[in-house]
């Protein structure tokens, strides 16, 4: 079970990765439940000290909205690279904070990306720890930390 | 003499043309260095031309007669990481300003790259004026 503070923690991660690469505020959501449709999802395995991974999922309308944000231009229509790109590139920055808030003797793998609808993404031997859901003007999106069972995230220095 | 030469980098606005490079950008992700590029431009820096790379290893190649003023690095990057490309750049007595942009921020990492001769490292996720602020030292705060 992830602990309150590694919750809040996270938290405070999304909230900053979003307020400072694109200035989108964005706040925690009752909501946990992913819907069913097209959507994107991009996630960063952590490993050696504490194993597990954090995902970032959203609607593909929503991707293509966080990648003209923060590339200060318009929206593109549709998926492209850049914005599987991008959407990779976050989930390497709420990673890569997660990880420096941890333990020391930790991996941080490159980001993976995928998307289309109808799929389950698992990671071998890791189960769902938390699934957060954030508002913002975009709309709503999911972020989940995976970890095998029993295994608390090792709290080192906070970096926020 | 210094002040024309900070009014013109700070003036005129530029992609790398043909084989100068002031900035060599390293990241495998088009969209980082699509934003970074940009937060360069936002710290005034708009008449240097800034040459891209996705890795170590290909960056090393585009160091091949080149001399630019400063290198800005992604830590994790395919074939060869960015601690990887700093250190045979100090092997080989490469000397040029190397600053990390990337999410690594612990201070295990910030120990290492700045033991391994980097000059500062930005945290992601970073704002235009964390760029200006390591960027300034380095090539002028005019």
């Amino acid at each position: 079970m992830v602990t309150e503070v590694s919750v809040n923690m996270l938290e405070e991660i999304v909230q900053s990765v979003f307020i400072t690469m694109m200035g989108l505020e964005v706040s925690p959501s009752a909501t946990s439940t992913t819907p069913p449709g097209k959507r994107l999802t991009s996630f960063v395995q952590l490993t050696g000290e504490w194993n597990g991974a954090v995902m970032l999922e959203c609607s593909e309308q929503q991707a293509c909205q966080f990648a003209g944000r923060i590339l200060a231009m318009d929206a593109p229509e549709d998926v492209d690279d850049d914005v599987r790109d991008m959407l990779g590139e976050l989930a390497n920055m709420i990673g890569g904070n997660m990880k420096s808030g941890m333990a020391t003797g930790i991996r941080l793998s490159m980001p993976t990306v995928m998307d289309g609808s109808d799929y389950d993404l698992r990671v071998c031997g890791a189960k769902v720890k938390n699934k957060l859901a954030f508002d913002c003007a975009d709309g709503k999106f999911w972020v989940t930390v995976l970890s095998p069972g029993g295994e608390q995230i090792p709290e080192g220095k906070r970096r926020c | 003499m210094e002040f024309s030469t900070c009014f013109a980098v700070r003036r005129i606005g530029k992609k790398v043309e043909g084989d100068r490079m002031d900035i060599l950008l390293v990241d495998d992700s088009r969209t980082m260095r699509m934003i970074v590029q940009r937060a360069i431009r936002q710290a005034g820096y708009r008449a240097l031309t800034v040459g891209e790379a996705e890795n170590g290893a290909q960056a090393l190649e585009k160091l091949q007669g080149q001399k630019p003023m400063l290198i800005l690095s992604d830590w994790n990057m395919p074939e060869m990481s960015g601690i990887d490309f700093l250190r045979q750049l100090r092997a080989s007595e490469n000397k040029v300003p190397f600053g990390f942009i990337t999410s690594e921020s612990s201070a295990g990492i910030k120990e290492l790259a700045m033991n391994s001769g980097a000059d500062f490292l930005i945290s992601k996720p970073f704002t235009p004026e964390d760029v200006e602020r390591a960027l300034t030292p380095i090539l002028g705060g005019c």
